[in-house]
């Protein structure tokens, strides 16, 4: 479903993402793994059209999507989390929410709708919904920034997934977890996945990678060094040496 | 004859926007502060050095009593905008807080001000109201000259310290990457007061220079000296020193000879109206030159 | 009522009216110094229209609307320039935005120059407060809105909410000229309560005081800018009032100083403004106590 072709940008002369190309099946759960600094969220990045890509082409569902400005990709199906989080600190819960569904709420009826004043709207529901079904129901009111990291941080997901993506990409979701919030991360994930929900995943912790993927793209230095299955991965001797090589640890 | 005079004057008047106007830019370019206190300073020390004259101090006892309540006012107005924003959010970019104090600040200072010395405009008696010269029927006022000069020597000298010392090193440092310059050994802490002493000296020297060379002052003066300033800056471009003074030069230069030829009031216009259009279209100003202040506040 | 507390209230309706033409650019991360301008186009426009000696002597029921609709008109115009600015640049073109409109004004001989304008038909509260009152409903409404939640959103994280397909935008320019039409309405209904307008009133200071009571207030739900503009109105009389009951002369003089003093404190204790989303909580709790969350 998503297609880059030779996809390279450069910062000031230096290359940070040379001649990429991978593909993402569709529903399938792909991770982007590397070392630090190996341009996984320069990728995401290109991905979601903060930044433009130089030279190359992507693709979603066989449309060219290169040229399509940053505010458009949700239309098209694409939503994303961030590494840091970046939630609205002084909205609440169900109004970060509620932001993730506003392509899906965009016409001049529906954005002079006074949903604070009328609680009990469909966009509310909706968004309390998603919260309960992602076991966070209990701060729906809350502003967000008083709430702890990991539950900020899978308020991020649930706020990228209302807006009925194809294509979500998370990046580094599980960061900061704690090994249940990961787990209830996982499995909140598994049920997007299995109603077609197409997940692209960047991720340091492996055995997280392990669990949720079927397939692992690696990067080091800006280029695809690996492509196969996290077993495959995890044994190939160049991404061994780009980890061993490098100060990052993290792939156990 | 006339327009060369008139162009003297311009830039004698000028010469105390200069002052002020690098007193704005410096805290923009290197805290990326709008310090609304600047104006209250210029006034405090004009103020100042007119009562303590009047109380039958020396001019030049009057003047430092004038300049140091300045400079500690600053510190005062640093503990309260800049210091205490950066001890709670670590960013002073991110929020208006700093603005807003200065604003709180500016209100203390005119009303305390007007509180002990009313609203009415003071005639101060300079010593050296009849010091002046004559070349080929030009006037030269010699308090004026004196200050143009010293603006411009004091400036000058200002962004050498800025090129060449340690201190100027640290300042820019700040200026360029705040994050990292703790990082660099950079005590930010002890670098950010210099700043605001700077600010104070400033705004304190061109307010004294004002008071003697144009022999009044209320407490209203500093709003319209600052708002000049301003445009001054901006036509300068935000952050740099060196378009500060050239901003500063020209709008005195425009202020005099317009009121000269046309009346006060018409030139508010064209002259907005150009700060607008650089504001949007260049905001680096006029003589295109990097700008620093690049953040929220 | 006494005619004392008429007129305060005459000025805090004026005030709550301006503070949320202020609000709802802030409200989407953009601060305004240009309220003066917005104040003088309606004010202006309004006495042009409806003054029966020189003006064109129109009914006010469709003066105050029209001034106010132009005022708009004008803010959307500007909005495009203006927004292209960003923090201490965009602060200082909106208050280029207001000089240059005194300027032109000043220079206007129709409306009388610097020696100001007659306002022929005067009212009373009866306009004025219903209109505030229909001021800050409309301001809670709005926030309430999807439109509201974009403007919030931009206010916290501009490039995010281009993600999410929020037209950023639109939605300033939408905040900005939503704000120049509440400005233009203040300025046309002052003339018709104090039946004379001149440009001087509306200098540097005025703009600066309503970016306090906005700020002052804070940005982050509609009630901020009402009670930024009670806390504004209300300080130097309760002050004026203090040093009458107490014969202490010190605090009717010292009553503006004070104002600052308070402004300075509020900013260190309450830098985001008096009314922020944790203290609303606070006030109308109805979820879990927090205890609750932090163990989770």
């Amino acid at each position: 479903m998503l297609n880059l072709r030779s996809v390279e940008k450069s910062f000031g002369g230096l290359k940070v993402i040379d001649n990429v190309s991978f593909s993402v099946k569709k529903g399938s759960r792909t991770a982007l793994i590397g070392p630090n600094g190996a341009g996984k969220t320069t990728i995401f990045n290109l991905l979601s059209g903060i930044y433009e890509v130089d030279n190359g082409s992507i693709s979603l569902d066989n449309n060219d999507i290169t040229q399509i400005p940053a505010r458009k990709r949700i239309d098209i199906g694409m939503s994303r989390s961030f590494q840091n989080i970046r939630l609205m600190p002084h909205l609440s819960t169900i109004e970060n929410v509620m932001l993730g569904q506003h392509h899906l709420a965009n016409s001049a009826r529906e954005n002079f709708f006074p949903l604070g004043l009328i609680k009990s709207n469909k966009w509310a529901k909706l968004a309390e919904q998603s919260l309960i079904e992602a076991g966070l129901g209990t701060y729906p009111g809350q502003v967000v920034s008083e709430l702890p990291y990991g539950i900020q941080k899978r308020i991020e997901v649930v706020r990228a997934l209302v807006s009925n993506p194809k294509l979500l990409l998370l990046d580094e979701p599980a960061a900061g977890l704690n090994s249940s919030e990961t787990a209830e991360l996982q499995i909140l994930l598994e049920k997007a996945s299995s109603t077609g929900t197409t997940l692209l995943v960047v991720e340091h912790d492996m055995n997280f990678v392990r669990n949720l993927c079927q397939h692992v793209v690696v990067l080091n230095f800006g280029r695809k060094i690996f492509e196969g299955t996290p077993d495959e991965v995890s044994k190939d001797p160049q991404v061994l040496e780009a980890y061993l090589g490098g100060d990052d640890n993290n792939a156990s | 004859m006339l327009i060369l005079q008139q162009i003297v004057n311009g830039l004698m008047l000028g010469s105390v926007y200069v002052m002020v106007a690098v007193a704005f830019t410096l805290t923009i370019g290197m805290l990326n502060f709008l310090n609304f206190t600047i104006p209250a300073l210029f006034m405090v020390s004009a103020m100042i050095t007119w009562a303590a004259t009047a109380a039958g101090f020396h001019w030049l006892v009057a003047a430092t009593f004038g300049m140091i309540v300045a400079i500690l006012a600053s510190l005062v107005i640093e503990r309260f905008t800049y210091r205490y924003m950066k001890a709670k959010y670590g960013d002073a970019t991110e929020h208006a807080l700093p603005l807003v104090s200065s604003l709180g600040f500016l209100i203390i200072f005119e009303h305390v001000v007007i509180m002990i010395w009313g609203t009415d405009p003071m005639t101060f008696n300079s010593p050296f109201a009849h010091a002046k010269f004559e070349i080929s029927g030009i006037i030269f006022g010699i308090p004026q000259l004196i200050s143009l000069a010293l603006s411009l020597v004091l400036v000058f000298g200002l962004s050498l310290l800025l090129k060449k010392t340690q201190l100027g090193r640290a300042l820019r440092s700040i200026a360029e990457k705040p994050d990292t310059a703790t990082l660099m050994g950079v005590d930010v802490g002890k670098i950010v007061p210099v700043v605001f002493v700077m600010t104070g000296f400033l705004c304190a020297l061109a307010g004294i220079l004002f008071t003697v060379n144009y022999q009044h002052v209320s407490p209203y003066i500093g709003d319209h000296v600052a708002t000049n300033a301003i445009a001054g800056m901006v036509i300068g471009g935000l952050g740099n020193i060196w378009g500060a003074i050239a901003g500063g030069l020209l709008i005195g230069m425009v202020e005099v000879l317009s009121i000269h030829f046309w009346g006060a009031d018409i030139i508010k216009v064209p002259v907005w109206t150009l700060m607008l259009l650089i504001l949007v279209f260049r905001p680096a100003g006029l003589f295109g030159h990097t700008q620093i202040g690049k953040g929220k506040f | 009522m006494s005619a004392y507390m008429t007129g305060i209230i005459i000025i805090l309706c004026l005030n709550i009216i301006i503070a949320y033409s202020v609000f709802l650019p802030a409200a989407a991360g953009q601060l305004n110094l240009g309220a003066a301008g917005f104040m003088i186009i309606g004010a202006y426009m309004d006495a042009y229209l409806s003054s029966a000696d020189e003006g064109l002597g129109l009914p006010i029921a469709l003066t105050i609307p029209a001034a106010a609709l132009f005022t708009g008109l004008i803010g959307f115009l500007m909005s495009f320039p203006i927004l292209r600015t960003k923090g201490v640049y965009m602060i200082l073109a909106t208050f280029a935005f207001a000089e240059i409109v005194a300027g032109i004004v000043l220079n206007m001989e129709v409306v009388g120059g610097a020696s100001g304008f007659p306002v022929t038909t005067h009212t009373e509260l009866e306009v004025l407060l219903p209109v505030t009152v229909g001021v800050v409903l409309f301001g809670f409404y709005l926030i309430s809105t999807r439109f509201g939640l974009s403007m919030r959103s931009i206010h916290d994280d501009e490039s995010v909410s281009l993600l999410f397909g929020v037209n950023t935008h639109l939605v300033k320019v939408g905040a900005f000229t939503i704000g120049a039409v509440l400005g233009g309405l203040a300025g046309a209904l002052y003339g018709h309560q104090f039946d004379y307008i001149e440009v001087q009133n509306w200098g540097i200071l005025f703009s600066i005081y309503v970016l306090l009571y906005v700020l002052i207030g804070g940005t982050q739900t509609p009630w901020g800018p009402l009670v930024g503009a009670m806390f504004f109105t209300f300080i130097p009389e309760i002050l004026r009032a203090v040093g009458d009951a107490t014969g202490i002369e010190l605090f009717t003089e010292l009553r503006f100083a004070a104002f600052g003093v308070i402004i300075v404190g509020m900013m260190v204790l309450r830098p985001e403004g008096i009314m922020t989303r944790t203290f609303l909580e606070l006030l109308f709790r109805k979820s879990t106590p927090k205890s609750d969350i932090k163990l989770s």
